[in-house]
């Protein structure tokens, strides 16, 4: 008999030992990959916005598990025994030698304590994930973008393209804003280590030494050029309020503030979202996912008047004396009979900077009767508006202006009236905040067309390596004679201190901007608009805010570009009864409801 | 006054230490290393426990060996009440561990009766067949006999621990054959489990085996009878098992059974096959000469159950690999050789039935757990002897050795009292 069970051991342990040894080392030996913790974000000033933290999942092998134990097991996660029982029956089913998850999302001290009984609680294991942290109040959701769970064509494509090991079911990826947009500097590469591994799965010891295993590497910490400060202060001015702020460095491009409300919290998309939580932020009215800052597109209101200021200044269209001729405002202009083309007051004669302080329709109006469309429109594009500008952002809409061909295309009342309203920034066109903010942008730093971006430099967290990325593309020039540009400016500095912007200066710094109000179809309110930048003499910050259905540019758009402006610049909001003035007009205006008024 | 150590066997204490530091080592290497808080924390203090129970033993073992033979015989009936009076007090207040209801707690310490039982039966069986008399048939006395090992069998059943019961079955031919019961009745005893196990392993092999009956039965005795009754026993319990395995049984105990002649099949190797799937593979692993002390990745992975108890030849095997398996193999060989030599030399029928008793309890244990270890046979609960974990088994093995050895050592001593 003994025989017998020499020759089997010897069959098993010689002859075929090939194949158990595989079975073996299939059990114990696991390439584990490990992710390289996603890259942090820090804002402009270095604050960290976004962060990992782990969150703790307890599994439980009810084989190995002592039942006397429940009642310990149930204290330490703060539920009832029967929780803990029920749990067991789910693990025992799924596969009783094997850990199987079995309370997820568990607090660091309940974590903690279990680990320090871990010597009484055979059969528990643990799990740590990191999962994105905000830590700001700025909720900045389309700006940061939030994260998701790779799905099966995302899998399928990467397959496609060549690594398999970059991305696995459950792994999440950036879906929107800068966590999309530099999804691959802040995932890096995940790594390998070879480990022997128990029964339930945990690391007992690496396989040789750990020669062979490869640590994960390229992933970065992001620093972006948004002050979170500012971000903070725009969300929270927006009660009540549909709308956007884009607020741009105009000397490099740097994205400043990228609010969109309403917005949601990004916390939102941390496990992968519900289903039914998805369905609520699809389905609602006010669409909280669409990014208004880069993709609503409405008409600029009287914002566009520097800009068709600069277009007739350089088209000549205001004969030999530019910037000293006038036109003549009855408070309305004669073309039809001035019952369409009305001015806000009788202004008399004005020279462009007198009719950009004064907002005068007419003026406008007159320029663009003179204007050949097309001009127009290649004037509009090399200011950025009606094609896409060169960002790091991904979502973008190019926004539209008309030309002739447009016009006859359509055949709807092609003839000079429509053309005059462009003149005015109404009618048939459509801009976004964000092409506004890069025109403002332009007008501060005396023509220069920067790609607006988010991402200042990136940072290797190990090694303190510093990335400055290349830009994203030469900044472009307006071509407008710098001498035109000044006389805009004038007249937009004259806006703020004697003019439609008088009650939104910022205390004790020379800015400029102008107001705008776009008007809205059907029985909406009107959307008020604002374009702004200062300091006048060295420009650091130049914002372009859209207020929905709230009413004029300086009831609301103003007011809290203004308070942006300032809180960037003085990196505080001194109290003050300008500073009073402006919140109480920021924060009592609101957006008309779209359900109220939609029938 | 010659020593009374001089007639004291010391290679099989030499042996008996082998086994047991071999046990040691292997227990050791299965319940420490990183894995260890997964451990239920008895397990994790087996190695200390068992060198304890090791003390124990040790200490039990001279008391047996310094008691006079003619104490010992007197006290066997008494042995044997307490036994069944312990087995069914553990049915009435004893503790189920693992599904079975043999525990018996005297304060911190625990003893499983179904082990302890081994001794007194084997004595009081020994004593049943030794004691006829001249005119009495065997048979009544082989009778009785069986009666002696059945009642602690059952009650052992009624604790739900089958595979200890299973070893006061395989007793019987064991001492059926030292008492003197003719080969023929014994080889029909034997007939039985044989076509048990090849009715579960397949049809032809149980066919073959009953036509292979017949033809030794036939040339063996030339009786038609006990030809008769061999293919007729043999048959029939190829018949009832197949019949329990198909429509007795429930289907998860059919698996169980079944399990062990293909445990990598899909729909067992997560369930019941788990553990000799895991078990050959730790073997495989180990090759000729293993993986080393605390090197076993399927013993420090922890992942065979029950691996420092039922299990620790896989301990062995994977660690140590076929040298030391074999090692092992050898050691036991010798052991049961040496006890049968030893009970050649006794002149007494009640030492020749105990020394064998005790050799074939031996041999019955190697063999079950070895062969069920190996994918042989069905998982059965059975202990190595010296080398798995357990105070009860380790102290009730000992003295089995403990009581062979005085057996021999005072072989002089049943002339005089008896």
């Amino acid at each position: 008999m003994l025989s017998v069970l020499s020759f089997q051991l010897f069959r098993l342990q010689v002859t075929e030992r090939q194949d158990l040894s595989e079975i073996a080392r299939g059990n114990a030996l696991r390439d584990i990959r490990v992710l390289p913790a996603r890259g942090l974000v820090y804002d402009r000033n270095g604050t960290l916005m976004v962060q990992n933290m782990p969150t703790y999942t307890i599994s439980l092998a009810s084989r190995y598990f002592d039942r006397t134990r429940i009642p310990l097991l149930a204290k330490h996660l703060g539920v009832p025994e029967s929780v803990v029982s029920l749990r067991l029956e789910e693990a025992q089913e799924h596969n009783p030698y094997r850990l199987y998850p079995s309370f997820a999302n568990v607090s660091f001290e309940q974590y903690s304590r279990i680990l320090e009984d871990s010597y009484w609680l055979p059969g528990v294991g643990w799990e740590i994930k990191h999962r994105r942290h905000y830590s700001t109040n700025a909720r900045a959701s389309h700006a940061l973008g939030y994260i998701g769970e790779v799905n099966r064509e995302e899998l399928n494509a990467i397959d496609q393209q060549s690594d398999s090991s970059l991305y696995r079911q459950g792994d999440f990826l950036g879906r929107t804003g800068v966590e999309r947009g530099y999804e691959p500097w802040l995932r890096g590469i995940p790594g390998v280590a070879r480990r022997w591994v128990n029964v339930y799965g945990l690391e007992i010891m690496s396989y040789a030494q750990g020669q062979g295993d490869q640590p994960p590497r390229g992933n970065y910490d992001l620093h972006l050029t948004l002050d979170y400060r500012v971000q903070e202060l725009a969300e929270s001015l927006f009660v009540n309020k549909r709308g956007a702020v884009v607020a741009l460095d105009p000397n490099d491009g740097g994205i400043i503030a990228l609010v969109s409300k309403p917005d949601y919290p990004l916390e939102m998309f941390n496990e992968g979202i519900q289903s039914d939580a998805w369905q609520v932020l699809v389905n609602h009215d006010e669409q909280p996912l669409y990014n208004r800052a880069t993709m609503n597109l409405m008409p600029p209101g009287s914002t566009w008047k520097p800009f068709m200021a600069l277009l007739g200044l350089s088209e000549g269209l205001l004969g030999d004396e530019g910037g000293e001729a006038t036109i003549f405002c009855p408070g309305y202009h004669p073309f039809g009979q001035g019952r369409f083309f009305r001015c806000l007051d009788v202004h008399g004669h004005k020279n462009v900077v007198q009719a950009l302080q004064n907002s005068c329709n007419t003026f406008f109006f007159e320029l663009a009767h003179r204007m050949d469309l097309d001009v127009f429109k290649t004037y509009a594009n090399r200011f950025g508006f009606g094609v896409e500008a060169p960002t790091d952002l991904r979502e973008q809409t190019a926004g539209f202006i008309p030309d002739s061909a447009y016009f006859n295309r359509t055949g709807r009342y092609w003839g000079k009236g429509a053309v005059m309203n462009l003149g005015v920034g109404q009618g048939d066109m459509g801009v976004t905040p964000f092409q506004l903010a890069r025109y403002a942008a332009a007008l501060a730093n005396g023509g220069t067309l920067h790609a607006p971006h988010m991402v200042s430099h990136l940072v290797e967290p190990e090694t303190n390596e510093r990335i400055k990325l290349p830009a994203i593309s030469d900044p472009s020039h307006l071509g407008i004679d710098t001498a035109y540009v000044n006389l805009v400016r004038r007249g937009m500095r004259l806006v703020m201190e004697a003019g439609t912007g008088r009650a939104s200066q910022i205390p004790g710094i020379p800015s400029a901007g102008k107001t705008g109000t776009a008007q809205a179809p059907g029985n909406f309110t009107d959307h008020s608009v604002f374009i702004m930048f200062a300091p006048f003499d060295h420009p650091r910050i130049a914002l372009a805010v859209q207020c929905e259905n709230t009413g004029g540019g300086s009831l609301c758009a103003a007011p809290i570009a203004s308070l942006l402006a300032e809180m960037y610049l003085k990196r505080e909001i001194p109290p003050s009864w300008q500073t009073d003035i402006r919140m109480q007009r920021a924060l009592s205006a609101t957006s008309q409801s779209l359900v109220s008024t939609a029938e | 006054m010659r020593q009374w150590y001089r007639n004291l066997d010391f290679a099989t204490l030499l042996i008996w230490a082998m086994l047991c530091a071999c046990g040691l080592v292997a227990i050791y290497s299965a319940t420490h290393g990183e894995a260890q808080e997964f451990l239920l924390n008895t397990v994790q203090n087996s190695f200390q426990r068992q060198i304890l129970w090791l003390m124990i033993s040790t200490v039990a073992l001279a008391i047996i060996l310094s008691m006079p033979m003619r104490l010992l015989i007197r006290m066997v009936p008494w042995i044997y009440l307490v036994t069944i009076g312990l087995l069914v007090l553990a049915l009435l207040i004893g503790r189920e561990v693992g599904g079975a209801r043999s525990w018996i707690y005297l304060g911190p310490i625990g003893f499983q009766s179904a082990e302890l039982a081994k001794v007194g039966v084997l004595l009081m069986a020994a004593l049943v067949l030794a004691s006829r008399r001249k005119e009495n048939s065997i048979m009544n006395a082989a009778m009785i006999a069986a009666g002696v090992l059945a009642l602690p069998a059952l009650l052992i059943v009624l604790q739900n621990d089958l595979g200890t019961a299973l070893v006061f079955v395989g007793l019987t031919p064991v001492l059926a054959l030292c008492g003197g019961i003719p080969l023929r009745i014994v080889g029909l005893l034997i007939l039985f489990p044989i076509a048990g196990y090849l009715a579960i392993l397949s049809w032809q092999a149980a066919l073959g085996f009953t036509v292979l009956v017949g033809i030794i039965a036939w040339y063996g005795t030339r009786s038609r009878v006990w030809m008769a009754a061999g293919v007729v026993a043999s048959a029939m319990t190829f018949g009832i098992a197949t019949f329990a395995l198909q429509y007795v049984l429930q289907p998860h105990q059919v698996a169980r059974i079944a399990s062990f002649s293909n445990p990598e099949a899909d729909e067992y190797r997560t369930n019941v096959g788990f553990h000799l799937v895991q078990s050959k593979a730790a073997l495989g692993s180990g090759g000729w000469f293993g993986l080393g002390f605390r090197q076993g990745t399927q013993t420090q992975g922890r992942y065979i159950p029950e691996q420092s108890t039922d299990f620790v030849f896989s301990v062995i095997g994977e660690e140590w690999g076929f040298v030391g398996g074999i090692l092992i193999l050898l050691l036991f060989a010798a052991l049961i050789l040496r006890l049968l030599w030893l009970a050649r030399a006794i002149d007494h029928p009640i030492g020749n039935l105990v020394v064998a008793g005790v050799a074939g309890i031996f041999l019955i244990h190697v063999c079950v757990n070895i062969g069920m270890v190996l994918g042989l046979l069905p998982v059965i609960g059975i202990p190595l002897p010296f080398l798995s974990y357990g105070g009860s088994a380790l102290l009730t093995n000992t003295a089995l050795m403990g009581i062979a050895l005085a057996c021999y050592m005072r072989r002089a001593e049943f002339a005089l009292y008896w």
